[in-house]
């Protein structure tokens, strides 16, 4: 009898751990659940926060919903491995707890100081697999973060209009996923070969998505 | 509307086609040899994976070009010594993401390829005039100053400063404009992948182009093979669909080092000696970040617009190198503000890397039980780890020497700064595990390599499979060793020749 009042209160507090409390999965996400989502969310702000010397965070940055795009692009097996590494971070202080108080609770639940020192603890640790743990969660962030066109300003790295050149290429393949009778171009729309354009800089225009 | 060329929307059904020749893949290797055939009259039909791309289809944010273009989004590694690779999967293969660099290989190099492994033609002096064949076709010269941009220079004044050789790379690209963006494809269309130079040239020629048609099988009976069978794959997914089968006189297997030997050990054709998918070898890179007092503007110029030859024959080569800033932050250091830090020193910052040669370093490929997908396993020799860090401390070397303020390793266990050359000496009197570095190895080979002896390789110097009357291997697993510089010519020079002699033969 002791032995199953052992069992359902471990259930419970398993249940508890794993799906209760998380907010509800925002909108425009569609590949990853709501606690993956959250997840990301609180490692964006973690890692990118409010202000700095940079000044977008995690959030204004839209880094969940760049990071659900990012999963859904990929193919089965990376989504499945890119979704464990997710469950990975958020469970994990049950092995590697953070410092202070009541460690061991689920990443998200942590406070602030507790989700940094944990995160630092990842990025230093002598175990070669958390380590890359780690640079895996840090590259699905930073690649959203870098992906956003107030980060890129700032930094001046925004990308710059690129005037259309048409080749022979041009006369052959559609789009991707369109038919060939989607080719707008003709022979007459043909770039003359050695047009000089001149070298990007600093001074040109920026990319229309980027401004 | 050319009838030579069919993209995904037009697979309505299953199908079957004739030819002379089927080339598998469209990469450096398979459309050289598809040019070669068809402008020798020969009946070719080129079948790629990938869809083609337009300058509209290439996506800036770095995370979802590589989910895109990239085998596997982007995301293989090998196992045994964990190393991202990327091979990709577009019409144009390799030649669509890279940076174009197109370097001859160094003559002791391929003279050591002659004495090792039993080859009698494979010179330099027996390439050049395919090495001077491709160069004339794409326009391949040393980029110019114009586009190099200010990073691509302060690797010539450190090299300058440290009596280094350097020189501008040679790069296939008519009409740069130094965008940067190499690794996301050309929104400018100078770059001269395949896509937009020896496809085009073969179809005028008469050739095929099928794309988006996942090759699963090679037809073979006794020494003879047949023709190829496969699905329609929906650009970006797995998702298979209508079958197709081509025969053919002669097959051509050029989907890459890593697909083709899949495809042999699916297929249980040309693997008598079990040498197919053994050797794997990469030419494992380390990059380092400097930061300069003054501006470096780093997202203009040529992605990879330099670099030095100083130290290829002890087993590195030294270059510049950009790319998306999403991919490379991920190895600055620090968290939170620490790290908004050092994202706000990229706009004086230059990134260089170093490439090695690692002959010991060897691996193998296999098919895995499902699926296309190969089974990598590679391991680092400790010998060719102490080459990398000697490439480290170079790179580390010149960022001082071009007047650095502070050099970013990105190796754990070293400062995440050194503020002085004095500091960085540790590099060279500290002792290393694999694991300490962020390792990438995009160039591949030897997979199914060259050899004039049947039992130690896959194919001849001619690409020819020496267990097969008609079947060839045209990419980087022929080579059977590492190039020691960047792959891409060496392989379009011996596609050439291989696109020559099946022309002579059939």
């Amino acid at each position: 009898m002791l032995g199953w009042i052992v069992v359902v209160a471990l259930a419970g507090l398993g249940f508890r751990r794993f799906s209760l409390g998380y907010p509800a999965r925002p909108v425009g996400a569609s590949t990853l659940g709501a606690r993956e989502i959250h997840t990301v969310r609180i490692a964006g702000r973690t890692i990118y926060p409010e202000g700095g010397a940079i000044a977008a965070s995690a959030d204004r940055a839209g880094l969940a919903l760049h990071a659900d795009r990012f999963v859904g692009a990929q193919t089965g097996k990376n989504r499945i491995l890119m979704r464990l590494l997710l469950v990975a971070i958020e469970h994990a202080t049950l092995v590697f707890p953070a410092p202070g108080p009541r460690g061991w609770r689920r990443f998200t639940a942590l406070e602030p100081d507790q989700r940094l020192a944990y995160l630092d603890a990842w990025r230093h640790s002598e175990l070669p697999a958390r380590r890359l743990v780690f640079v895996s969660l840090r590259a699905i962030l930073t690649m959203g973060y870098f992906a956003n066109p107030e980060v890129l300003r700032s930094l001046g790295l925004a990308p710059r209009e690129i005037p259309r050149v048409v080749t022979e290429a041009d006369l052959l393949w559609p789009a991707v996923g369109e038919h060939p009778q989607s080719i707008r171009f003709t022979r007459g729309d043909l770039t003359p070969p050695g047009d000089a354009r001149a070298p990007l800089g600093p001074t040109g225009t920026i990319h229309p998505d980027y401004r | 509307m050319n009838a030579g060329v069919r993209v995904f929307a037009e697979y309505h059904r299953d199908f079957e086609d004739v030819c002379d020749v089927v080339v598998v893949g469209s990469g450096p290797g398979g459309a050289v040899v598809a040019y070669e055939l068809a402008r020798a009259g020969k009946d070719v039909v080129l079948v790629e994976e990938g869809p083609p791309f337009t300058p509209e289809d290439f996506e800036l944010d770095g995370a979802l070009s590589m989910a895109r273009t990239m085998r596997e989004g982007g995301l293989r590694t090998t196992r045994g010594t964990i190393m991202a690779t990327m091979q990709a999967n577009a019409l144009g293969g390799g030649s669509l993401v890279n940076s174009a660099i197109c370097v001859r290989a160094p003559e002791f190099t391929l003279d050591g390829w002659c004495d090792e492994f039993g080859l009698e033609a494979s010179t330099r002096a027996d390439l050049d005039p395919h090495y001077q064949a491709i160069e004339d076709f794409l326009g391949i010269a040393p980029t110019p100053d114009d586009v190099q941009g200010p990073r691509n220079l302060l690797f010539r004044e450190a090299c300058d400063a440290l009596g280094y050789s350097s020189e501008p790379i040679a790069r296939n690209v008519r009409g740069c404009v130094g965008s940067g963006e190499c690794f996301n494809g050309c929104r400018a269309r100078a770059k001269q992948s395949t896509d937009v130079s020896y496809v085009p040239a073969a179809i005028e020629a008469g050739a095929r182009v099928y794309t988006s048609l996942q090759v699963q099988n090679v037809l073979a009976s006794g020494s003879r093979v047949w023709g190829v069978t496969g699905r329609v794959v929906r650009p970006f997914t797995e998702e298979l669909g209508h079958r197709f089968r081509i025969q053919a006189k002669v097959v051509v297997l050029a989907a890459g080092c890593m697909a083709t030997p899949v495809l042999l050990q699916r297929s249980g054709v040309a693997n008598g000696s079990g040498q197919v998918g053994e050797n794997l070898q990469f030419h494992p890179g380390v990059a380092a970040m400097g930061v300069f007092p003054r501006e470096t503007q780093p997202q203009f110029g040529a992605t990879q617009g330099y670099q030095s030859l100083e130290f290829v024959r002890d087993g590195y080569k030294l270059e510049t190198l950009w790319a998306p800033p999403g991919v490379f932050a991920v190895r600055l250091p620090g968290l939170g503000f620490d790290l908004k830090r050092s994202l706000s020193m990229i706009p004086h910052a230059a990134i260089w890397d170093a490439i090695a040669t690692c002959n010991r370093s060897k691996g193998r490929v296999r098919a895995r039980r499902w699926g296309m997908d190969p089974s990598l396993r590679w391991r680092l020799d400790p010998k060719d780890l102490t080459i990398l860090v000697e490439g480290l401390w170079r790179l580390v070397e010149l960022f001082f020497a071009a007047g650095a303020t502070r050099v970013l390793p990105g190796v754990h266990g070293l400062p995440e700064e050194f503020r002085s050359l004095d500091e960085a000496r540790r590099i060279r009197s500290r002792e290393f595990r694999e694991t300490d570095f962020t390792l990438a190895g995009n160039h591949v080979f030897s997979t199914t390599r060259m050899h004039g002896d049947g039992r130690f390789g896959v194919v001849d110097e001619f690409g020819r499979c020496h267990e097969t009357d008609n079947l060839y291997i045209a990419d980087t697993g022929v080579l059977p060793r590492s190039p020691s510089v960047n792959p891409m010519l060496t392989l379009m020079a011996l596609a050439r020749r291989t696109g020559r002699q099946i022309a002579a033969r059939v």
